[in-house]
């Protein structure tokens, strides 16, 4: 570990396979940055950056799960994590996937703020069906997402996936029966707009369900380009009682009925705040009014099949998979940005927002003394190159504010001195290559790789005897 | 609470609340062909992993590693206790440092990096398994001051070594669905349910667990539960009806029950001590495997009664 010491490169290795472009979002989780592979420049990796736990709370439970989530999982419709990076140094955890250039967020919005049009039939579908693929997926292998919104639901851009959408943020997502914390714990705010009603009146138990719910929402919302149901959000902890949330769910759906959901009667909020509920009655249900739709469309079934009150009547993704509206022209097709049949307008949909002023130094929460070594990014973009193809500065959605490009010619990357940490450890322990699930090595490479892995140093900075080669 | 609502697991049943695993489920199901296809998609996930190898004699460990795991062991169960954990939390915990000693080699003598592992893999397994994870200082391993940033990069150096699968099948999310097929609907009871998962917990502490596959070690603990006088022929002909297991070695199942069986017997010909304290003593390395292994036993039995068990499956 000593061997970096006077190294210009005074950085990790995993690091040093990247060419750091940007800052393209940020959440309660941690930060995302875009890069790109030094060996093979027309590849695009996001880089999501785990905050750092509070001391003395070790790995984050959330960063375990979710990793432990994306390694279990291998779908086209489901997004890539192609590296878990170890920062030694200050124990940061860095993840490496396959870049998406748009999201349905985006998309949406470029549909309603900017060309002032609706999504085409083409586009929904395939998007739909995709999104219901990779859901079908998650669903049979035990696993249920529980935050699907419009952000966290991505296309890729061009090159050989363009179109193709992937379901991405596995940071709530839940296997088998994993015990599950309120929603609104750990600071982790999940927007209540694809909320299923069965959540909102407090249910203890739920299913898989809840993100066919998400779904009807997320489809309404590429039909009519606004949030279906866009309730006023109760900020108070824990997990408040959303009647706003509820109320414009009954006002499109009408108000539930025991005869037709059986357990609602059971449901905490139904009886607590029975009174709040029932205040408004809507009777008449206006979904294909607001969206715009015959009762007689077939579009119009599905989205009301999975806008179904009780869960256990809900439509599953399966099942949704079948539905006639698929089988209908036009056909979903795997490019949803691009229809195969020619004459249809293409939109060029906006790339992302990069902010590339910011690196992963600056925030990287390791001590001042150790981030004064001001080394520069090799290959660092410029901004200006940037600038001509991006757009101008837009809300990143899981952003908190606006993000802003600045324009630099040439701009030093100041990446952070991670020398200190064990570059043997980092490499051994840090960098684990993702395997396709079920493309297990053969059993003698295996053995190799266990006998590698023996023999790779074992330093862990602070410890007795981290000198020795056997831990 | 419902017992059917808990058992439609292939509709991706979740729990908010404590609530419910706290309670025992003492009446069983009738398990319907979801539990079946969960049941058989989990033995499938088992063989796929390739962790488990049917080894069914542990011969060739070194004996310092094995006393030095049994001290990791009974640290683990002592603060699964005071934590107030679920026994398969502490299960898993040793599947990881089972999974990790696989992997890697740690040099001879080195208590207190095996130590450092148990702790380790237990807050690992708690952040996976539990509902409120405790903050690392309260990880109190004896004789060691293990500082939380140590503890953290241990964490790190497991995740990577077991390349973050941290998803691992434990036999106790079997037993209800074992106990419902295997058993006499009117014999099936809390106390046999306990006794098996006590079953399980004995032979995990004497056993390297990357030997047996969960699903094997939960039938041959559900069928010693039940009988334990069983002979290679009565034990096939029990397991023959249970559809869900038909790709599961007999051979196998039948070499986990007697080991199952060994395990109980060794312990039972041990004299009870009362007066042993859990917390003591549980890190001295050098201390002999054969005194501390009849202690321990007694004491965490005492601290462990069968009411218990059964409540925190």
């Amino acid at each position: 570990m000593m061997s970096n010491r006077g190294n210009n490169m005074n950085r990790p290795e995993w690091l040093q396979q990247y060419d750091l472009i940007g800052k393209i979002g940020e959440g309660t989780y941690g930060l995302v940055f875009l890069a790109k592979i030094k060996s093979n420049r027309s590849k695009s990796i996001a880089i999501k950056k785990f905050k750092q736990s509070k001391d003395g709370d070790g790995v984050s439970p959330t960063a375990i799960r979710e990793i432990m989530l994306l390694r279990e999982i291998s779908h086209e419709n489901v997004v890539k994590l192609v590296n878990v990076h170890i920062n030694h140094m200050d124990m940061s955890l860095y993840l490496a996937f396959d870049y998406a250039e748009h999201d349905l967020y985006e998309i949406i919005r470029h549909h309603r703020d900017k060309v002032n049009q609706a999504i085409n039939q083409y586009t929904v579908k395939s998007i739909l069906w995709q999104l219901l693929n990779g859901l079908n997926y998650l669903h049979s292998n035990w696993i249920m997402h529980r935050d699907l919104k419009p952000s966290n639901i991505l296309v890729m851009g061009d090159g050989e996936e363009q179109g193709v959408v992937k379901i991405a943020d596995f940071g709530l997502a839940r296997i088998y029966q994993a015990p599950l914390k309120p929603l609104s714990d750990n600071g982790v705010v999940v927007t209540i707009w694809y909320r299923a009603p069965e959540l909102l009146l407090g249910a203890k138990h739920y299913t898989s369900a809840v993100d066919m719910w998400a779904v009807g929402c997320i489809f309404a919302e590429l039909l009519t380009l606004k949030p279906l149901f866009q309730g006023q959000e109760v900020k108070a902890t824990p997990n408040p009682f959303q009647l706003d949330q509820l109320d414009k769910i009954f006002k499109v759906l009408g108000h539930p009925t025991v005869d037709k959901w059986a357990t609602l009667a059971h449901l905490p909020h139904w009886q607590s705040d029975h009174q709040h509920i029932q205040g408004h009655k809507y009777d008449s249900p206006g979904l294909y009014s607001v969206v715009h739709l015959s009762p007689k469309n077939p579009a119009y079934d599905l989205l009301s099949k999975m806008l179904e009150y009780d869960p256990r009547k809900r439509l599953t993704a399966a099942q949704a998979l079948e539905h006639e509206y698929f089988r209908m022209e036009p056909l979903p097709g795997r490019n949803a940005l691009v229809p195969p049949q020619p004459g249809e307008k293409i939109v060029n949909y906006p790339t992302r927002p990069v902010d590339t002023n910011t690196d992963f130094e600056g925030t990287a929460s390791i001590q001042p003394a150790q981030q004064a070594s001001g080394n520069q990014m090799s290959g660092g973009m410029g901004g200006t190159h940037l600038m001509g193809t991006r757009n101008v500065p837009r809300p990143v959605h899981m952003v908190g504010g606006m993000q802003r490009i600045q324009q630099q010619q040439q701009q030093q990357q100041n990446m952070a001195a991670y020398g200190l940490a064990s570059q043997a450890a980092a490499a051994a322990a840090g960098n684990i290559p993702m395997q396709q699930r079920g493309v297990a090595a053969p059993p003698h490479q295996q053995q190799q790789q266990q006998q590698l892995r023996r023999k790779d140093g074992m330093g862990m900075p602070g410890y007795p005897q981290q000198k020795s080669r056997r831990f | 609470m419902n017992s059917d609502a808990t058992f439609s697991l292939p509709n991706l049943l979740c729990e908010e609340d404590d609530s419910s695993l706290t309670e025992v489920k003492t009446k069983v199901s009738q398990p319907g062909s979801d539990d079946d296809q969960y049941i058989r998609s989990l033995i499938e996930r088992e063989a796929e992993s390739n962790d488990y190898v049917c080894v069914c004699d542990d011969e060739d460990s070194e004996n310092w590693l094995k006393c030095a795991r049994l001290d990791a062991v009974n640290w683990i169960f002592s603060t699964r206790e005071i934590l107030g954990f679920h026994f398969r939390t502490a299960y898993l915990s040793l599947t990881y440092f089972d999974r990790f000693n696989s992997k890697r080699a740690i040099d001879n003598g080195k208590e207190w990096a095996i130590q450092l592992l148990g702790v380790a893999c237990l807050s690992l397994a708690a952040k996976m398994e539990e509902q409120t994870v405790p903050s690392l200082y309260h990880y109190r391993a004896q004789g060691y001051n293990f500082e939380s940033s140590v503890i953290q990069r241990m964490e790190l150096m497991v995740l990577a070594t077991l390349e973050w699968k941290l998803y691992c099948i434990t036999p106790f999310v079997y037993l209800h669905h074992f106990f419902s097929k295997i058993c006499d609907e009117h014999n099936c009871n809390e106390f046999l349910i306990s006794k098996a998962i006590r079953h399980i917990l004995d032979f995990s502490k004497e056993v390297n667990l990357m030997d047996h596959r969960p699903s094997v070690v939960a039938v041959a603990a559900v069928l010693l539960a039940c009988d334990d006088q069983l002979t290679r022929n009565t034990l096939e002909f029990k397991i023959g009806v249970v559809t869900s297991i038909h790709s599961l070695e007999k051979e196998c199942i039948y070499q986990c029950y007697n080991l199952l069986k060994k395990t109980e017997t060794k312990k039972n010909n041990t004299p009870e001590s009362n007066s042993f304290d859990l917390l003591s003593n549980h890190w001295s390395p050098s201390s002999n495997i054969g005194v501390k292994r009849k202690l321990t036993y007694n004491g965490f039995e005492q601290k462990c009664p069968l009411q218990k068990i059964s409540r925190r499956l």
